[in-house]
């Protein structure tokens, strides 16, 4: 990674390597990436599922997930016609699972930012002051890390009003963070040691400008390879949370759909396809974020093995 | 080889599955099922209901639940009853009564010669005590204070002669619901100890009691047992015992039936309702039920002295538009697509079932988005550029809409309603709360539509005052507490009406006067009565028959008012007994199955097992 | 204390499936007696977040919009005494409502809004049922998907290892309960013409007695398909644990040297290599009880099974917001004890964390 980056040049030419080098890791990262089968799976599911998302009001508009204009039978099973079937206002099953990949991406992505922007701001803060505040920081992580995440999450969208995506995406994002940022920490903590840094420290530059400038461009990758596992994690949030009632009912998520599924009976009335087919795209999306994931994160640190 | 390799691999994997699946099922399958309440002793006949909600008191003061009522009912008589034929009065407890000519007393005739099921007689004086405890009483009035605010005392005359004076004439005094309590017992409770008194099975000695069964055992959370009176007025059931059994959900109850767990579930869902239907050995019946959903306005929320509260939308004020919304939404679809068809499309607030008091309004409302846009533009409500039209003020036609959390159709519904609105113009805002919330924001007025139900009494007079100026909310000490109105719709003419007819023990003028109140409500439009919802029913059909429903031909079965089908249903003869036990003791063809998918994955993991030992040893 | 010992050592776990956190490794012992400072370092630590917790639980739940007594009191006859009583009590500094609140915190003022019932009573009848699923679970999760997690991870990329981690991660991305809806489906309710074995919810069949020999006979039928379900869940985390620690521990130097020595394969798995990542492993199993616990909430919400996984589901129709107040606390408190027995464990069991 670019790491170790040397003194001497005007600053504009120090930059413009610093960029460079970036690039060129960038491109060698993805050489790495690319002859991971694993990961190049994980890619091409994700590429369906977001395409889906992306072509669902060209493909089923939006009165095919309309329940005063649906045309299918009740609950009727997988036919020529609704290739999965239909839940029990008639509407096509294929149809909602497109749109439900909009709404479970958008809140896996969304919250997941969030839960970056803290955990990352936390870990490198918490790794690069030594006082008090760097301990409390620390403190903090420990203990949302040690809470057990869905009992917290329960209570967290009770108190900010279940029923909305919005809750969900900030539920998600606030319970998140601290894996994040513990990972981060220990990162900072080790870039710190290196001698550029305790040169910039002895050439005057401030704690805004190590942070920014040092330690997150060398923490990034390892942000970027613990993104695309929280987002794995975020999403089946969003689908247990859902599940419980804790999400919009009126924009169906998969998980909104499970729930409607088995709030509805569909169990008792043995109507796989209503219950099959969300859970289906809801683990190969995941699995396909954690791929992805593992494989980033074998590049980033090649220490972990794997092959 | 490689093949194999990777086989034995896959081999090794399932094997842990299939072992993981069968340490807790081998015991259990080695005992052949258990096949459970078929187990009770074969010469007691025991009839079991599921219930989702559990019986919160057994004492008839405290408890609040449907389920308490349905086994206080169980428990003690009342003077008289509703047929379950129609809903007439006809004898309990009380073999007839009169007004007298000056309407200021109405004389009961006790049935001779009762007894409690301790074998204490049950007499006038039992009801006359009942009754002036409830008078009298503090937390007796909680659940009964309705019935007895027009009486001002009781007297036993004689053992056999209850007198109830009354301060008006009331049709109420027809029937009163209220359950007549041994004295010997309760006089030793107190009004401060009855509020914590449990009424429940002492030392394996039954709860006292007159109606046709006396609770026997109490388990919170799990069940309550009852056997039959045999002191009972009308004699003893044929249900030697009488179960209730606590499920979570009726998913869970439809499925103990299907197992022969218990012999009757209602309340089922479409859904569940129709993987019943065939089902051996059960008899599934849709159930006409005395209840109704409805979208309700906030048509100016205000305490009962007029002070306006809460933030509803000036334009649901507007008659016009309330009309334009029942014209936008098609109740035959909600019945058929929501509620699976076990509805009927809503007009009035007395449901049909109730033959002798239901409108059909004169003037119905259909659905036809045209005529409601049509409604609209006349009114002065001109389409916006979004889609949504804007008020002759100039403010957005945008409203919210409140949906129940526990009930999956009111969130169906509410989704429909808002499908439509957006047809004609109308943006709608939906929210799901929970039934305490939505009960706290209506009472506030904090609301514009909301999606709710009632169930109708037998009287009327508990729905119509719904609607009168009285039950809006009030105020005290800074705190507003709701009234029974959720809609606030308040009309003097129409109060005037709800006094006739509180007052008027003629039925059939009676009757008059609550037709013309609905057809002044069904013009208001401050319910859309969406549906009159079915209670769809299944019942074991192989074990138990000649259940009578109310009303006649096709109403409920169990949960009446009255006790009419415990009273009546007998056990399935001999010849049917042999199906039951065919079905719980038979070879399960499924078990099989998994048995021998176990078996295969074990000796697979053992040969597997075996095999890489000798590799290994191999190695070494 | 070094900033750096600590974040080698530091106390909690990656949520994210990745490598378990690393055993110290550093040698510098600092000057007094290690294994009382540790301990009493994790105690501290353990407490703190205790009462962080109960920070998080006392005041979160004053936040929540709405009248706690209104609520409550809804639909029901309560005594104006009673009543004053509540309004005397909310009406209290907060502080000093705080302070009372610490001195017990499971009594809460007000009782659960739809049971009826003090919380405390409503949440320790619970309890047991989720122990003994969760319990069951877990043991038979951490057995199996050890087995693998070694299997797989001595024989890293081989055919067993490519199967059985693609099955673990798939496992792993699963929501648990939409696994116990298909196997409630498949086996409980049954498809396809197939008809279903097992009993679809509950502890018990109502009626058996569950102190008799069939009564467990009964409990244990009913356990099957939810314990199967949090099983297989479960043991997808070990499992995956297990493989990437046994695999780390490998390339260790020792072991290397071990097999350069001639010590046979076997040998070498059995006697360190083995151990030797079974202890970061069975810490993980401690430190993720808080994992475990959202598979409780949503298997035991599918199946009916009335623990308190199932009472938070209840709690929050409403919101009952007491009882989710306590059940929050609970498994909380349970979590919290039980990474610190872990922690505890973990340095008197690791050689080098003692050192």
């Amino acid at each position: 990674m670019a790491s170790d980056q040397q003194t001497g040049g005007a600053p504009q030419g120090r930059r413009a390597i610093a960029r460079a080098r970036r690039r060129e890791a960038l491109a060698r990262g993805w050489g790495q990436f690319r002859t991971r089968r694993a990961g190049m799976a994980g890619l091409g599911i994700l590429l369906f599922f977001t395409l889906s998302a992306l072509l669902a009001p060209v493909l089923f508009p939006p009165e095919t997930i309309s329940v005063t204009r649906a045309t299918g039978e009740l609950l009727a099973p997988p036919s020529g016609e609704f290739w999965l079937g239909t839940d029990d206002s008639g509407r096509s099953m294929l149809a909602l699972l497109a749109w439900g990949a909009r709404v479970s991406l958008t809140v896996g992505i969304a919250a997941t930012l969030i839960s970056m922007v803290i955990g990352t701001s936390v870990g490198i803060a918490s790794g690069h002051y030594h006082g008090f505040g760097g301990a409390a920081l620390q403190r903090l992580t420990d203990w949302v890390l040690v809470i057990p995440f869905l009992p917290l999450a329960i209570v967290l969208a009770t108190v900010l009003g279940g029923g909305s995506t919005v809750t969900i995406i900030v539920v998600i994002g606030v319970t998140s963070w601290a894996g994040t940022a513990r990972l981060i920490r220990a990162q900072t903590l080790s870039v710190e040691g290196r001698p550029y840094l305790e040169r910039s420290r002895a050439l005057g530059s401030g704690n805004w400008h190590q942070m920014t400038r040092h330690v997150l461009p060398n923490v990034f990758p390892l942000v970027l390879a613990n993104t695309t596992l929280t987002v794995a994690i975020a999403i089946l949030s969003e689908t247990t949370l859902s599940f419980l009632g804790l999400g919009d009912p009126l924009r169906p998520s998969w998980g909104a759909t499970l729930d409607q599924a088995f709030s509805n009976g569909a169990v008792s009335a043995g109507a796989w396809w209503y219950i099959g087919p969300p859970g289906l795209c809801v683990v190969l999306v995941v699995l396909s974020f954690t791929m992805i994931g593992r494989a980033l994160e074998q590049i980033v640190n090649p220490r972990l093995g794997g092959q | 080889m490689k093949v194999r390799r990777r086989w034995h691999a896959w081999a090794a994997f399932t094997s842990a599955i299939a072992v993981l699946v069968a340490l807790p099922l081998l015991p259990a399958s080695a005992e052949e099922s258990p096949s459970p309440a078929a187990t009770s002793a074969a010469d007691k006949k025991v009839f079991t209901v599921g219930i989702t909600q559990d019986v919160d008191s057994t004492n008839p003061f405290t408890g609040i639940a449907a389920a308490s009522f349905e086994a206080y009912q169980m428990m003690y008589p009342t003077l008289t009853e509703y047929s379950a034929a129609d809903f007439s009065t006809v004898p309990g407890l009380a073999e007839s009564w009169e007004e007298s000519a000056d309407k200021t007393y109405w004389t009961y005739k006790i049935r001779p010669g009762l007894k409690w099921s301790d074998g204490e007689p049950l007499t006038a004086r039992d009801a006359a005590y009942t009754f002036n405890r409830v008078i009298n009483g503090d937390i007796e009035q909680t659940n009964y204070g309705g019935y007895t605010s027009t009486i001002t005392k009781a007297v036993a005359e004689d053992d056999t002669t209850l007198v109830l004076y009354v301060k008006k004439p009331s049709p109420i005094m027809y029937q009163l619901a209220v359950y007549i309590l041994p004295e010997h017992i309760w006089k030793d409770i107190d009004g401060k100890k009855v509020k914590s008194y449990k009424n429940e099975p002492e030392n394996g000695e039954a709860v006292v009691g007159g109606g046709p069964y006396v609770l026997i055992e109490r388990r919170k959370g799990e069940y309550l047992r009852f056997a039959a009176n045999p002191n009972y007025y009308a004699g003893k059931p044929a249900a030697d015992e009488v179960v209730f059994r606590v499920y979570k959900n009726t998913d869970a109850i439809a499925e103990a039936l299907r197992k022969g767990e218990v012999d009757y579930a209602n309340d089922l869902s479409a859904n569940v309702f129709n993987s019943l239907e065939g089902a051996e050995g059960i008899t599934t019946v849709p159930s006409v039920y005395s209840g109704f959903n409805q979208i309700a306005f906030n048509m100016g929320a205000a305490l009962t002295d007029g002070t306006p509260i809460g933030d509803g939308s000036k334009i649901v004020l507007d008659p016009q538009v309330r009309l334009a919304v029942a014209q936008a939404i098609d109740r035959q679809v909600l019945a058929d697509k929501v509620y699976g068809g076990f509805a009927t499309p809503g007009s009035t607030v007395i449901p049909p079932l109730y033959t002798n008091l239901h409108l059909e309004p004169a003037n119905p409302v259909g659905f036809d988005l045209d005529a409601a846009n049509a409604t609209l533009e006349a009114a002065g409500y001109t389409m916006g550029e979004d889609g949504v039209r804007v008020s002759p003020d100039g403010e957005r036609m945008s409203l919210r809409l409140l949906g129940r959390q526990e009930s999956s159709e009111s969130q169906k519904v509410v989704e429909y309603v808002k499908d439509w609105l957006a047809q004609i113009g109308i943006e709608v805002n939906v929210k799901i709360v929970s039934e305490d919330t939505l009960y706290e924001k209506v009472g506030n007025g904090d609301f514009d539509m909301f999606e709710w139900g009632w169930v109708v009494e037998p009287d009327p007079d508990y729905q119509l005052s719904t609607f009168t100026c009285d039950q809006r909310s009030t105020e005290d000490d800074g705190t507003i507490y709701a009234g029974l109105s959720d809609s606030f719709y308040c009309d003097d003419e129409y109060d005037q009406l709800y006094e006739d007819q509180k007052l008027e023990t003629d039925q059939a003028k009676r009757a008059e006067i609550v037709k013309q109140m609905q057809q002044k409500l069904y013009d208001s439009n401050a319910y859309v009565v969406t549906v009159y919802y079915d209670n769809p029913t299944a019942y074991r059909s192989d074990r138990w028959t000649n259940f009578t429903p109310q009303p006649e031909p096709d109403g409920v079965l169990l949960f009446q008012y009255g006790t009419w089908s415990y009273e009546s249903i007998e056990p399935v003869t001999a010849d049917n007994a042999d199906t039951t036990s065919s079905s719980g003791g038979g070879v399960n063809p499924a078990l099989i199955v998994v048995g021998v998918v176990i078996a295969a994955g074990l000796v697979l993991g053992g040969v597997m097992i075996g095999r890489r030992g000798r590799s290994e040893d191999d190695v070494e | 204390m070094s900033l750096i010992q600590d974040v080698a050592g530091g106390g909690g776990h990656d949520p994210v499936p990745g490598p378990p956190p690393l055993p110290r490794k550093d040698k510098g012992g600092k000057g007094l007696s290690p294994g009382a400072s540790f301990a009493l370092r994790k105690t501290g630590a353990a407490l703190g977040t205790l009462f962080f917790v109960l920070v998080v639980n006392f005041f979160l739940f004053r936040l929540l919009p709405g009248d706690p007594i209104g609520m409550y009191t809804r639909g029901r006859n309560v005594p104006a005494e009673q009543l004053a009583q509540l309004r005397a009590e909310l009406d209290r500094p907060i502080l000093e409502q705080f302070l009372t609140y610490l001195r017990n915190p499971f009594s809460s003022t007000i009782d659960s809004a739809q049971f009826n019932r003090p919380v405390w009573e409503l949440v320790t009848e619970r309890i047991w049922p989720t122990l003994l699923l969760v319990g069951t679970a877990i043991v038979l999760a951490s057995i199996i998907g050890v087995w693998i997690g070694i299997k797989a991870g001595w024989k890293r990329g081989k055919s067993f290892d490519k199967v059985s981690t693609g099955v673990t991660l798939t496992l792993y991305s699963m929501p648990e309960f939409w696994l116990g809806m298909i196997l409630l489906i498949v086996f409980g309710v049954g498809v396809l013409g197939l008809p279903g074995v097992f009993p679809i919810g509950g502890i018990s069949t109502p009626g058996v007695d569950t102190s008799s020999l069939a009564g467990w006979l009964d409990v244990a039928w009913h356990m099957v398909l939810p314990v199967t379900t949090l099983t297989l869940v479960y043991l997808a985390e070990y499992a995956l644990v297990m493989r990437s620690s046994l695999v780390d521990e490998m390339d260790e130097d020792y072991l290397t040297t071990a097999r350069a020595k001639g010590l046979s394969d076997k040998f070498v798995r059995r006697r360190h290599a083995v151990p030797n990542a079974l202890l970061p492993t069975i810490t993980l199993i401690f430190l993720n009880l808080g994992f475990t616990v959202s598979g409780a909430i949503t298997v035991e919400t599918v199946f009916s099974w009335p623990g308190l996984g199932l009472l938070s589901y209840e709690a929050l129709r409403g919101p009952d917001v007491a009882l989710l107040q306590a059940i929050f606390l609970l498994f909380s408190i349970g979590v919290v004890l039980a990474n610190l027995v872990a922690d505890l464990l973990y340095a008197v069991i690791d050689p080098r964390v003692r050192s």
